[in-house]
């Protein structure tokens, strides 16, 4: 696109290219996930975070609801019951399919006799959202005090000692992860448990997964996983509407250090359908400005004209 | 409203679920989280600029009160301004980090050079001028003169350069705006305190100005297109938007009516400067409202989308 650009992403490849260590990231496969959350824990422990409270959202089973500044892991739970899947013996009113699911599941089993529960009555999808630590990351792009930095692992985090709290990463972000905190004014995300990286240990959150869900390690290698399991799904016929999100290094943000397997679309998940990097357009958005400015000049010097008053 | 995805097989589609448009409508991207002190920052930041080119056209032509009037004016902006950025941040003590590096990706903190750039300038020629020494003085009023434009529209390219909705996709029209915004302001202040019979040329630049600002609003609005329009329509960035475009008019219609008379040149440029603080604060309040609502962000992505695998199906068949 513009020069700009052009020279950032030299830099970039230079950050992910030259470093010591292969880029390290995550493989997180939803088909696996169980929602068992012990991910969100295990990552709030090591890395001493807050606790969130005591809401309830009433979505599901997520009470965490989204990631923050304190909140690195955060497991999205969508429930996709087929309409009337779950029918009550005795046939109810004829009722719009939204009533009639919410009824019979607040009703439950107490309406007499056993219930009658279909076979393919749906599904729930469940996965395990965190920073992406993006190859383009739009964060690090737009920090102005180089707090954000990407580390000899490929990944990106945010030195603490830096950051002033300007709050400029977090509208910049197109996954909506990073957010600046109440309680210390910084900005704050997964960090790739860098600290554990250090001493070659895996990251808290892969570490307590129960069912490997969250798979860690060099990227190149995941990729080759990911493409396997994906074949594998779909050679065997269960999902075949599965799909990889942001595996692929040609989208917007040159693909993702985190990448996932979905079975849905992105944004029933809570994700972008197609996330760019902000920085891809800032030449563009230079030149208005440049046009704007001289509009400026040019307005100001005419109305000065031919006049002495 | 329609995200629906027509070619690829989805679940829908082998009929076991419905399909959810988004997760439980909660927000994609993150809402900025900057307080109103960036609006103020942002309106008087762009007027200290547009003040700044003003005081040196102004000299040119020999109106020297009216070019004291927009340094004093440009002054007092960029002595307002860090004070206001600096309320703003999450850790107050760290401020000079904006300036730890130089940093091209990042808006802010380019904003931050010019900014403490043309601080600078101005402050050393109000200096100059006090010590009496004329031609260094003049000779800083045009280095500053030279940042001011720059000063003046950073800002919008700091606020299009983040995956906040309408402001990154309004990212052609929004610098045009905020120049409006900032001409119109520096012709306000001068219309409001330089002697009338130099401050002809401040007049124009309100009155066109605030002409502008009523136009660039409109095309970027146009440019935004029906979906990403409203946020400039419905509730707070709506009302502060309207409320921004009535005060525009009513400065145009007073200053062109009671240009004769102080008191309706002042009521003008109190109607005109009230419109321009507004506009930026419509500009925050619809940032926000975007990025709040998923569909804001889900449905251009979708649409772009959907138009490269057209794309694609095109030159593969
Ligand atoms: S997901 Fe967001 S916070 Fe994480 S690296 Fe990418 S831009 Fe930065
Ligand atoms: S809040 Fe901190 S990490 Fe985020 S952009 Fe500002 S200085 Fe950088
Ligand atoms: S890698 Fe570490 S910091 Fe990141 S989510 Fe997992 S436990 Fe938390």
């Amino acid at each position: 696109m513009s020069g700009l650009y052009d020279e950032t992403a030299a830099e970039r490849e230079m950050a992910t290219h030259t470093q010591q260590e292969s880029r390290k990231g995550f493989f997180t496969d939803t088909t696996l996930c169980i929602g068992c959350k012990a991910c969100e824990v295990a990552c709030k422990e090591w890395n001493q975070l807050p606790a969130d409270g005591y809401a309830f959202t009433g979505n599901s089973y997520d009470n965490t609801g989204e990631l923050n500044g304190s909140t690195w892991r955060h497991v999205a739970f969508v429930e996709q019951l087929r309409s009337g899947a779950l029918a009550a013996p005795a046939a109810p009113p004829p009722q719009s399919p939204a009533q009639s699911q919410s009824q019979s599941q607040s009703q439950g089993a107490p309406t007499g006799g056993h219930q009658v529960v279909h076979p393919d009555a749906g599904r729930w999808l469940m996965e395990s959202d965190v920073c992406k630590h993006c190859t383009h990351a739009a964060c690090l792009d737009v920090c102005p005090t180089g707090a954000l930095v990407r580390t000899e692992f490929g990944t990106v985090v945010v030195q603490q000692d830096v950051c002033n709290g300007c709050g400029y990463c977090v509208p910049a972000c197109p996954f909506g992860v990073i957010d600046k905190r109440d309680y210390d004014g910084h900005a704050g995300k997964c960090t790739l448990c860098y600290d554990r990286l250090q001493d070659g240990e895996t990251p808290a959150c892969a570490k307590a997964c129960p069912t490997e869900s969250i798979q860690y390690g060099d990227v190149e290698e995941l990729r080759t996983r990911a493409d396997a399991r994906l074949a594998k799904l779909q050679r065997e016929g269960q999902y075949t509407d599965a799909s990889l999100y942001l595996r692929d290094t040609g989208d917007g943000i040159g693909g993702a250090g985190a990448f996932f397997l979905l079975l849905d679309k992105p944004e029933v998940y809570g994700l972008p359908p197609d996330p760019f990097d902000t920085t891809r357009d800032l030449g563009r958005l230079w030149r208005h400005a440049g046009y704007a400015a001289l509009a400026l000049v040019g307005v100001t010097a005419l109305a000065a004209l031919g006049t002495r008053r | 409203m329609n995200v629906s995805n027509e070619t690829l097989p989805t679940a829908a589609d082998t009929g076991a679920v419905p399909k959810s448009a988004s997760y439980y409508g909660r927000p994609i991207v993150k809402p900025h989280v900057w307080k109103p002190y960036i609006a103020w920052y942002f309106w008087i930041g762009g007027a200290a600029g547009a003040a700044s080119v003003e005081c040196v056209c102004a000299r040119m032509r020999g109106a020297d009160a009216l070019a004291t009037v927009e340094k004093r004016a440009a002054l007092a902006g960029v002595l307002v301004a860090p004070v206001l950025l600096i309320a703003d941040l999450g850790v107050p003590s760290r401020f000079i980090n904006m300036l730890r590096v130089f940093k091209l990706t990042s808006p802010m903190n380019l904003g931050s050079w010019i900014l403490t750039a043309f601080g600078g300038a101005i402050g050393a020629s109000t200096f100059a001028e006090l010590l009496g020494w004329k031609r260094t003085s003049r000779a800083l009023e045009v280095v500053a003169a030279g940042l001011g434009p720059a000063l003046t529209v950073y800002t919008a390219v700091l606020v299009a350069d983040t995956a906040t909705p309408v402001w990154h996709e309004a990212g052609d029209t929004l610098p045009f705006v905020f120049a409006a915004s900032g001409v119109a302001s520096a012709g306000a202040v001068g219309v409001a305190f330089a002697p009338s019979q130099q401050n002809g040329s401040a007049r124009r630049l309100m009155i066109g100005g605030a002409i502008g600002l009523l136009a660039a609003g409109a095309a970027m609005e146009k440019r935004l297109g029906p979906l990403l329009g409203e946020p400039y329509r419905t509730g707070t960035g709506g009302s502060f938007r309207a409320t921004s475009g009535a005060l525009s008019a009513a400065g145009i219609v007073v200053g062109l009516l009671g240009h004769k008379n102080r008191t309706a040149s002042r009521l003008a440029a109190t109607c005109v400067a009230a419109a321009c603080v507004l506009e930026r604060f419509a500009v925050s309040a619809a940032g926000k409202q975007s990025a709040q609502d998923p569909k804001y962000t889900i449905e251009p992505q979708r649409a772009r989308l959907n138009a490269r695998r057209d794309l694609d199906l095109e030159s593969s068949g």
